[in-house]
């Protein structure tokens, strides 16, 4: 029981991670029709910035989060207006614009490298990583503060999209945004609102993973994976069924390390994801990409 | 109130649009017919910047729109009801309806105005109120019709453009539909109808063109050219006929 109780546990964290990465994809895929291949980036520059900020330059965390904040918003702001609108403005199809956020994520890379080195860094933990029981589970304070943050950007986001006169706007623009032009919606702000929500999200999911993963160029590769295949397992398109496909990643993830072996863990995935694809095509609850069709 | 010179207008590289010259003047139904493929569409979709006009003169109210994007072409009030209703199928109704009142909504006042005009739309179409909480994609083709022209009429538009809105509904769907158009003419609004049902367009319309292969062939009174054999047969197919 203790061992099922901690690897659910497990597998929560690293789930609300790959959830947090699959809504991320998924707002920005819902409002485009793309997929941003630079996604995995924006977790990486939350990552490595946080080092900068803290370790390098010694800030305290209240002006350190913000700083994060602005890089990866920054990031999000040269992708939109240096890849995405230049693309669309040339009346690229969404599989073009992917390739052009791949060059993108290899540029930042790049930079990345020249400024940080290829070397695996210590990210310092926003919270204490000593261990804390709280019942039955043996946890951490960054752990519960993962798990925290993902439920916090599913109510925001939640918020945002049922609650708002702009998120019905942004339910709009990714239903149909040629009519949604007819409404008067102008579809570039809703696209580049996208853009900054999603890094942001995926910029504190690189701030609080860091710790745990280690800070290193390419560590958003392994994750926009996972995040990838959470958001086609749950349903591309609805940001809340990436999210649910993340935590079922992640506890799939879990229990096969527990139960079995980690090498099986990954094919256990890919396996789940086929079934799920076969009888239900537009992933586990993703009849909201059927239903625009 | 629209004043339309020589435009021209196309898709990737390819003219839809050939010197075409219209003009709508306030609170008149003008009606623009032809055969499928002859440019209507693609007229209404260049009043609404959607598509590509290298050249011509297009001025509403004065104001050239011709370097105007899709949404500020809608806050001056030219609101298109778009070919095959468009709803946006997973929302419901009355998410369509606020989604229509996008244009007035931020305003100082808007959620009086916004209440004035649901009452107003509500009114003319009673069944959408019973349908509020429905996904309107669920609803008949006639109730999407309902809800298309309902949606536009929420931004309190100054000129209505309606792409084919007879387009597969049954004929007693399609009176109700032209029936509210003539209310909303005697309530002063001003109406581009596109149509292929020509017949019934031009007989309600003040001012009728008629479109072929991109060009305008025949303009004039919509009772005039409704009733004209020639033109009837050379762009329209026989009185009485719809035009395929």
């Amino acid at each position: 029981m203790e061992k099922l109780s901690y690897l659910i546990l497990s597998g929560v964290t690293n789930g609300s991670v790959y959830g947090l990465i699959g809504l991320s994809l998924s707002i920005i895929y819902g409002s485009s029709r793309v997929i941003n291949f630079a996604q995995g980036d924006f977790v990486m520059l939350g990552a490595l910035s946080a080092i900068m900020f803290v370790t390098t330059f010694n800030l305290p965390w209240f002006i350190a989060i913000p700083g994060v904040i602005g890089v990866v918003m920054l990031t999000a702001l040269a992708l939109n207006y240096g890849v995405y609108r230049p693309m669309v403005r040339r009346k690229a199809p969404p599989l073009t614009i992917m390739m052009g956020t791949l060059g993108a994520s290899i540029m930042i890379y790049g930079i990345g490298l020249l400024v940080w080195g290829p070397d695996q860094k210590f990210v310092p933990a926003l919270l204490s990583l000593k261990p804390l029981i709280v019942g039955p589970l043996i946890t951490n304070p960054q752990q519960l503060a993962i798990i925290a943050t993902f439920a916090a950007f599913l109510v925001l986001t939640w918020y945002i999209l049922y609650r708002t006169r702009f998120g019905l706007s942004i339910r709009a623009t990714g239903v149909d945004p040629k009519v949604a032009l007819l409404m008067g919606i102008r579809s570039e702000r809703i696209v580049l609102f996208s853009f900054l929500f999603s890094a942001t999200v995926s910029g504190i999911a690189g701030v609080l993973v860091g710790p745990l993963l280690g800070g290193q160029i390419g560590m958003g590769l392994m994750l926009i994976v996972k995040g990838f295949l959470a958001a086609i397992l749950g349903g591309l398109g609805s940001p809340f069924a990436a999210a649910a496909g993340g935590i079922a990643i992640g506890m799939m993830e879990a229990l096969m390390a527990g139960y079995g072996t980690s090498l099986y863990a990954e094919p256990a995935i890919f396996m789940l994801i086929l079934l799920v694809l076969f009888v239900r095509p537009y992933g586990l609850l993703g009849d909201y990409e059927a239903e625009r069709r | 109130m629209l004043s339309i010179e020589n435009l021209t207008a196309g898709y990737n590289g390819s003219e839809a649009l050939h010197q075409v010259s219209v003009r709508i003047e306030p609170g008149t139904i003008v009606s623009v017919v032809g055969a499928n493929g002859a440019g209507k569409s693609t007229l209404v979709n260049a009043i609404s910047r959607l598509v590509t006009t290298p050249s011509g003169k297009m001025t509403f109210e004065g104001r050239d729109i011709m370097a105007l994007k899709p949404a500020s072409v809608v806050e001056l009030g030219i609101v298109q009801v778009p070919e095959g209703r468009k709803l946006f199928a997973p929302l419901t109704v009355m998410e369509n309806l606020r989604l229509g009142f996008h244009r007035l909504a931020g305003r100082s006042g808007s959620d009086k105005v916004f209440k004035d005009r649901l009452d107003y739309v509500l009114g003319l179409f009673p069944k959408l109120k019973e349908r509020a909480d429905q996904r309107s994609g669920t609803m008949s083709g006639g109730e999407q019709q309902m809800l298309a022209v309902g949606r536009a009429l929420m931004a309190d538009p100054k000129l209505l453009m309606l792409d084919e809105p007879s387009l597969g509904l049954a004929p007693m769907v399609v009176d109700q539909i032209f029936d509210i158009l003539k209310m909303l003419r005697e309530d002063g609004l001003t109406i581009l109808l596109v149509e292929q049902h020509a017949e019934e367009a031009l007989k309600l319309a003040d001012y009728g063109y008629i479109m072929a292969v991109g060009k305008v062939r025949a303009e004039g009174t919509g009772p005039a050219l409704s009733k004209d054999p020639a033109l009837h047969h050379s762009y329209l197919g026989k009185p009485g006929e719809t035009a395929a």
